[in-house]
């Protein structure tokens, strides 16, 4: 295409440089040849922009697309807010209570912003500091604002009262229903997974 | 009048190509997209991964001291690869204990979702319940598994390749 496109704008260049002088009168039949040449070229190239334009916006709205993409942002807000709701450190519980409430909603939020002075202090006083680790994480399902997400989260708990004693980890199984409110994923629901032999 | 004449069209034809040269990449930019490629939860076939991989680790991770051919044929039957060389293993040592401790496994998956599917290829993460009953002493525990699971399309069923507890 593009050599089409040269080629022509190279005449003209050439057309320029000779004058006027040595110009030979052109027989109309081939100058109406060569100007619709240049118009088939125009349609030509409009076609492909048509297309494109056409072919990109049609991929752009292409649902499963967009699916995958909520899928995506899902699983990374999922697992840190899966991270945070399993950290907590005792000097500082007002900001982990905080930071819990700030990913969350509905009666979970409403829990967890309601979580009284003496249930503060008594998380102070334990002198834990507590570090979620999400080892693995998926999707079980998500439309455009719920989802469902499983997560293999990894705690590492320090024991600051005995500072010399190795920390502890646990493993848990976390399920976790999530909702979007204004534009991000928040945690409506967070609940370990029991074993359940049936 | 004649050299705008004969401009004209080029740069139209110019302007117009250029147009059409960014779409087309937009569009290849948007096909070769790494979260559209992957087909996990957005396509009818996750389900069938899911399951594929549920009955497979229910049917290997189960076993019985007096039976044992059973979960035998079914490791031949669904794994493949990495999985079936450690599983192997595994399986060896079990024999050996398994009748002297009259030992009965029992095994369930709880959850499970796939992170990856593209290409009869799947990763995924599942959440597995066992128990062990060891009737020689009574004994009995359960335990809570997680596992990353990867599997493989083979002639038309789904392998399991890897299985990593986490």
């Amino acid at each position: 295409m593009t050599s089409q496109v040269d080629t022509p704008v190279d005449e003209t260049g050439a057309d320029d440089v000779d004058g006027h002088e040595q110009r030979t009168p052109e027989p109309a039949a081939t100058r109406t040849g060569q100007g619709r040449a240049r118009w088939a070229l125009v349609l030509a190239a409009a076609l492909v922009a048509a297309s494109g334009v056409f072919m990109g916006w049609h991929a752009d709205r292409d649902p499963d697309r967009a699916a995958a993409q909520t899928r995506d942002t899902v699983l990374i807000e999922a697992r840190q807010a899966i991270e945070t709701m399993n950290t907590l450190d005792y000097r500082s519980v007002d900001a982990g209570v905080k930071a819990w409430s700030q990913v969350t909603t509905g009666t979970l939020k409403d829990q967890l912003t309601g979580v009284s002075a003496d249930d503060r202090k008594l998380l102070a006083d334990q002198k834990k500091i507590s570090t979620g680790r999400v080892a693995d994480a998926a999707v079980i399902d998500a439309d455009a604002d719920t989802a469902t997400v499983i997560a293999a989260v990894e705690v590492t708990v320090k024991d600051a009262a005995a500072p010399d004693s190795e920390p502890t980890v646990k493993r848990n199984r976390f399920s976790a229903e999530l909702v979007k409110i204004g534009g991000r994923w928040k945690l409506e629901s967070l609940q370990q997974v029991a074993v359940s032999l049936s | 009048m004649t050299t705008v004449r004969r401009i004209l069209p080029l740069a139209l034809a110019t302007i117009l190509l250029a147009v059409g040269m960014v779409a087309w990449w937009t569009w290849f930019d948007l096909r070769g997209d790494d979260a559209s490629a992957n087909a996990a939860v957005i396509d009818a076939k996750t389900a069938e991964v899911q399951s594929s991989v549920s009955q497979a680790l229910g049917r290997i991770l189960t076993y019985d001291y007096q039976d044992p051919a059973t979960t035998e044929a079914a490791a031949d039957a669904v794994l493949a690869g990495k999985a079936r060389t450690e599983y192997d293993t595994l399986f060896a040592s079990l024999q050996q204990r398994a009748p002297g401790q009259q030992l009965t496994l029992t095994a369930q998956v709880q959850a499970i979702g796939v992170k990856e599917l593209r290409d009869g290829r799947a990763t995924l993460l599942v959440f597995l319940d066992q128990s062990s009953r060891r009737a020689a002493d009574q004994e009995s525990s359960v335990s809570a598994a997680q596992l990353a699971v990867t599997a493989q399309k083979k002639g038309g069923t789904w392998k399991i390749t890897g299985l990593t507890p986490l």
